[in-house]
């Protein structure tokens, strides 16, 4: 079964009187284990295809399936909740609570979803271990360098075990070293975890490390390359 | 983890958190303040009822109230005493003579209540014997040849037999209770000079002194010249269960001070023995009695009791004798409701600013909170939460503030008396003794925390709308 | 662009904070005046009621009967005094009055009692009199009649209740025996057949009559026709006494006068305390009540009067009430008070927060070449916008209530309408139309403005341009 499947969807907005299609028909299937790259110009539908993925918007017409469940089915409230359960995210930026800690970020969502204390404490322990922040557990995001934020959200991503994690432009606001690591770190999941990565980016760093291209153009896939 | 969040995010931008949370203190504390002021006054009017003038219960034969007829007496006494007395709630009775008669002077005269009282038993249920001025005399002593009387100052201001004069005793008083030697100077030229009413006193010394001098000292001035002349004489005339007309010469015990004026125009007091012997009033027989109840709440529901058990008898509450009075103590708690919610209202505008500012500069933080799986009812409950926050803590502290200030205050009060001749006439004193029971700091705490919620739902409202695309991607 | 049109325009960037920052000043400034409207407009009514019904708005008296009420000080009333009084433009009617203490007894019981001698046609002019005599009375025989004719069932069991009361209006008669608005029209000729009262008055002619009230006719057990002896001190300590008959029976809402007065002719009363031709008060009526006629028309008639009479407005006549009213209104305006500190502190923190916001836009603007006094300018002009916005609102929404308030007062009914109606007052609570006591308001709500003005300025022109960038 695919991680994600989209099926002949599309994504039409009503600008005051203009008809924008930005996704205009696009059929696509990520399995797990996918390390994938969506990339294309502004104005492709980057953007929206992703939002789509993630489960934070619906499309117009077609179907979106994650992990097998129809997003259709659900009304927007359930999407939300949907979204905590199966759903990994990784923003360019304001990826964290500013007010908590390393540690209570990475705990947010599974307090979300009531995992019991000894649990949790467990699970963000080997989290931050697996980025390698685990001695900055305490520490708030305003005491933390732009890339050991990302790598904390990383581990906050992971840990109600989602079916696949989305990171929309994680390292634009990096310098060439932190976006090496995080690099390193996310693929280092992807190996030993299973875990898939559906990227946006403009990044080159990025791309080069991708093992499936995707490129849009006008709402539509013009290519996906599988590269070894 | 909702309320921990919350909590911290109150804190982010702490010079705007506490400017909402001052004005939250200080607008509780100025409400429960003004409320304790006010609700001294009816506190002490009404404990002064109770405690000096009627006590909790009257029982009166049916005819009584309407014809003051000496002779509508209470036929069985002792009956009535322990029917009284056997009542739940109902801790001391004592029985009262009333007779409607005239008192005078030399001078003056004026209708007056004659009280016949068991001097003892009066002690126990009424503590108007604390109320005697010092140096007027004593409540009554046991050991008397004339009749005696225990009256009030205003009638005895009435009767004149109250005077003013600055003696060299009250001039040397003066000025070690600080008045300055240059006033007390110009006070020796009425010196040992007799005022038959304060007004004439007041305009002699107003020649003297400036303006200044006289708001500053006058009230010492007026006490220090206050003088009566032990054992003075008041005749008092009234009928007799013949009819005829009778009376005596009444040797002034002792003068009270309440803050009633009228009471204290028309209340005298006698021993019982001395009015029966000028009336023919059998042993044993009164007009009234009057029930002391275990505490003023239970008055409604004892009331009731004993007017079922005794039905050939008129009986009558301190509610029902003034209900102005328990109208005004029940009125209280409206009164602080809706002054509390007014001032409440006006911090909402504050609140609800404050929030909405918090809102808005976190809408990508709040776009993100909602990508990642914080439902909607969790984000309203986050932002309600730091509105009922702010809140509160400005609440408990204008609390915490007006519990001490109230403290601090009920020692010495606060003194009024130099604004408020007005408020003794009708029975309210001047000298505020702020108090407060827990009630009020309930209703506070309902109507803060009601206020933090109401203040939240628009900004709330507007972190929900937010659309977590465009909020991520809002660059 | 004018600095003024660029305040303006700086508002509305901001709209919710804008609009909620005046709504609170709005909030504050229509409960301040919509209450304070109402509060003196009850003062102003109960001073109108009280002054209207006893004392008058001036009254002339022997100088110190003010301090001394008794009857050695009165004064002699004569034609000249009258025409030299109503000589003056103000004043329509001089009435007389002789107020002293006596014992009143009749068969075998004595009261002290208050013996009012009045002009009987005249005192109608100040007072309320002939609207207080008896109309009704519930006597056991009226009762028994009563009982069998057709009345409601309820009333009649509660005419046992107040049997032996008198009644002057027949407001409180129908309020007494809980009489539906819709059965008035049928129960009214009942009661008027056969609860009717029949009752006199005296007249300054007359000799020999009085007119007392129900309850001392009650405690004397006297009635209409019978005899009452006055017994007392007179003027310069001579003895007073006089036999009299009750004419009419009053019945004044204040049980401790309704206890006690008896109303006779002025001659009478004279004649009664051997003070002929003397009085202890002149009422004037005026044409024009206000403050402003009041005080001129004492300072007028003050200085044409000789010793040893002067003349006390009703605000010395009525000090006691004026003090009571005081202690209120203080607190009414502690109220009021507090409400301005708190709206006060949200102004405040407003503005602090739109310091903070526009950190970055001060600093480019001053770096771009604008004065900070310019600036400062602008701000400033933008908070008064903001303030005046709330402060007009506010009035614009209060003069509508207070007009109609004024117009169709609140009425009170049921028993607090009728106590009031029984005093003879109107039994409404008007407001007071805009007077000075909208200019406070305006005043305060100006220095709040004034002081966020202060703060700001002195911040402006702090401002560091380097870190303001940077914010």
């Amino acid at each position: 079964m695919a991680v994600v499947q989209i099926n002949n969807v599309y994504k039409t907005y009503h600008d005051t009187e203009v008809e924008v299609k930005a996704i205009n028909g696009v059929t696509l299937s990520f399995n797990k284990g996918d390390f994938a790259v969506v990339v294309g110009p502004s104005g492709s539908g980057k953007t929206t295809l992703l939002n789509l993925i993630g489960g934070l918007d619906q499309p117009t017409d077609g179907e979106i399936l994650i992990g097998g469940h129809r997003l259709s089915e659900l009304r927007p409230s359930e999407l939300i909740d949907f979204r905590k359960d199966h759903v990994g995210f990784v923003f360019q930026s304001y990826n964290l609570i500013p007010v908590l800690t390393a540690a209570e970020n990475v705990g947010f969502i599974m307090s979300l979803q009531k995992w019991p204390k000894e649990k949790r404490k467990a699970r963000t322990e080997e989290l931050l271990d697996s980025v390698g922040l685990a001695d900055r557990h305490n520490s708030r995001p305003s005491q933390l360098s732009g890339g050991q934020q990302q790598r904390v959200a990383v581990a906050r991503a992971l840990a109600a075990h989602p079916e696949f994690i989305l990171a929309d432009e994680p390292t634009a606001n990096l310098d060439s070293k932190s976006a090496e690591s995080l690099l390193d770190i996310m693929e280092k999941l992807n190996r030993d975890e299973e875990m898939t990565f559906i990227f946006s980016t403009h990044d080159v760093r990025v791309m080069k490390r991708a093992r499936r291209v995707i490129t849009l153009e006008d709402g539509k896939v013009i290519s996906d390359e599988i590269r070894s | 983890m909702i309320l921990e969040i919350a909590w911290k995010n109150v804190w982010r931008n702490k010079t705007r958190s506490l400017i909402v949370i001052t004005a939250v203190t200080i607008g509780v504390f100025a409400g429960v303040f003004t409320i304790a002021a006010m609700n001294s006054s009816v506190v002490q009017r009404i404990d002064a009822a109770v405690n000096e003038e009627m006590s909790h219960i009257q029982v009166n034969n049916k005819d009584f109230r309407s014809s003051s007829d000496i002779r509508n007496v209470i036929d069985d006494y002792p009956a009535l005493k322990s029917t009284l007395e056997s009542l739940p709630g109902v801790v001391n009775t004592t029985g009262r003579i009333i007779i409607k008669g005239i008192a005078s002077t030399a001078s003056k005269s004026t209708g007056v209540e004659i009280t016949g009282i068991n001097i003892e038993k009066e002690k126990e249920i009424f503590t108007l014997y604390e109320k005697l001025i010092p140096g007027t005399g004593s409540y009554f002593s046991s050991e008397t040849k004339f009749n005696t009387a225990f009256i009030g100052e205003k009638l005895a201001k009435e009767l004149n037999i109250i005077r003013y004069t600055l003696t060299g005793d009250a001039l040397s008083k003066l000025e070690s209770d600080g008045v300055p030697a240059e006033v007390v100077a110009k006070l020796g030229s009425v010196r040992d000079q007799k005022f038959p009413t304060d007004k004439k006193f007041s305009n002699s010394v107003a020649t003297l002194l400036t303006p200044a001098e006289l708001k500053n000292f006058n009230l010492k001035i007026k006490e220090a010249a206050w003088s009566y002349r032990e054992g003075s004489k008041v005749i008092l005339t009234f009928l007799d269960m013949e009819n005829n007309q009778t009376g005596a010469a009444f040797r002034v015990s002792g003068i009270f001070r309440t803050n009633n004026d009228m009471f204290e125009s028309l209340a005298v007091f006698v021993p019982e023995n001395e009015l029966r012997q000028l009336t023919g009033m059998e042993e044993g027989t009164y007009h009234r009695a009057i029930a002391r109840l275990e505490n003023d709440e239970l008055t409604d529901n004892v009331t009731p009791m004993i007017r079922g058990s005794l039905p050939g008898y008129e009986v009558l509450s301190w509610k029902e004798i003034q209900p102005d009075l328990a109208m005004l103590a029940d009125m209280m708690q409206a009164i602080y409701g809706i002054f509390m919610a007014i001032i409440l209202a006006a911090l909402a505008f504050g609140i609800v600013n404050t929030m909405l500012m918090a809102v808005l500069e976190r809408t990508r933080e709040i776009g993100m909170l909602a990508a990642i799986g914080m439902n909607r009812r969790k984000i309203f409950s986050m932002i309600m939460l730091e509105s009922v926050f702010l809140s509160i803590v400005g609440g408990i502290t204008g609390m915490a503030v007006s519990g001490a200030v109230i403290a601090a205050t009920a020692k010495n009060g606060i003194n009024l008396m130099k604004y408020s001749e007005g408020m003794e006439a009708l029975g309210y004193s001047a000298h505020l003794f702020p108090t407060i029971d827990v009630q009020f700091f309930i209703t506070t705490t309902i109507l803060i925390v009601l206020t933090g919620i109401l203040s939240s739902v628009y900004p709330a409202r507007k972190a929900l709308k937010l659309n977590p695309v465009e909020a991520i991607r809002g660059e | 662009m004018t600095d003024s049109q660029l305040a303006w325009k700086n508002l509305w960037r901001n709209r919710r904070r804008t609009l909620i920052t005046a709504a609170s000043v709005f909030f504050a400034v229509f409960f301040a005046l919509v209450m304070r409207s109402f509060q003196l407009g009850t003062y102003d009514r109960i001073f109108k009621n009280i002054v209207e019904s006893y004392t008058g708005y001036l009254q002339v008296q022997h100088a110190d009967y003010f301090d001394e009420p008794a009857i050695d000080n009165s004064f002699e009333f004569d034609q000249p005094l009258v025409d030299k009084l109503k000589s003056d433009p103000n004043i329509i009617s001089v009435i007389p009055r002789l107020e002293s203490f006596a014992l009143a007894s009749a068969e075998s019981f004595t009261q002290g009692v208050m013996v009012l001698g009045i002009d009987p046609e005249g005192e109608g002019e100040v007072t309320n009199i002939r609207n207080q005599l008896v109309k009704y009375r519930l006597s056991p025989e009226a009762i028994k009649v009563l009982k069998e004719d057709n009345i409601p069932q309820r009333s009649k069991k509660l005419l046992d209740v107040f049997e032996n009361e008198s009644y002057s209006s027949e407001g409180r008669l129908i309020l007494d025996l809980s009489i539906a608005e819709e059965d008035t029209v049928m129960v009214l000729p009942v009661l008027r057949k056969h609860a009717s009262f029949r009752n006199g008055y005296i007249s300054s002619g007359e000799k020999g009559g009085v007119v007392i009230g129900d309850g001392l006719s009650e405690y004397l057990k006297i009635g209409i026709g019978d005899t009452i002896v006055l017994m007392g001190q007179g003027y310069h300590g001579s003895s007073a006494a006089g036999k009299y008959e009750v004419r009419g029976i009053v019945r004044l809402p204040a049980p401790d006068i309704d206890n006690i007065i008896v109303y006779l002719p002025v001659s009478e009363a004279q004649e009664l305390f051997d003070a002929r031709g003397m009085v202890t008060s002149a009422v004037l009526k005026l044409h024009s009540n206000d403050d402003k006629n009041v005080n001129q028309t004492g300072n007028r008639i003050r200085k044409k009067l000789r010793e040893p009479l002067t003349v006390r407005t009703w605000h010395e006549l009525n000090a006691l009430l004026i003090n009571q009213m005081e202690a209120d209104n203080r607190s009414g305006m502690i109220m009021i008070g507090i409400l301005y500190l708190v709206i006060a502190f949200g102004v405040f923190g407003t503005v602090l927060m739109m310091l903070a916001e526009r950190k970055r836009e001060f600093g480019m603007l001053v770096s771009i070449g604008m004065q900070k006094g310019k600036l400062a300018k602008i701000i400033s002009l933008e908070m008064l916008l903001i303030g005046f916005l709330g402060l007009a609102a506010g009035v614009a929404a209060s003069l509508p209530i207070v007009f109609y308030g004024n117009a169709r007062p609140i009425k009170f009914t049921g028993e607090m309408g009728q106590m009031y109606s029984d005093y003879g007052f109107d039994p409404v609570m008007p407001t007071l139309l805009p007077d000075t006591y909208y200019l406070w308001q305006s005043l305060v709500v100006l220095i709040i403005l004034l002081i966020a003005i202060f703060f700001s300025i002195r911040k402006i022109f702090k401002i560091n341009v380097i870190n303001a960038l940077r914010a």
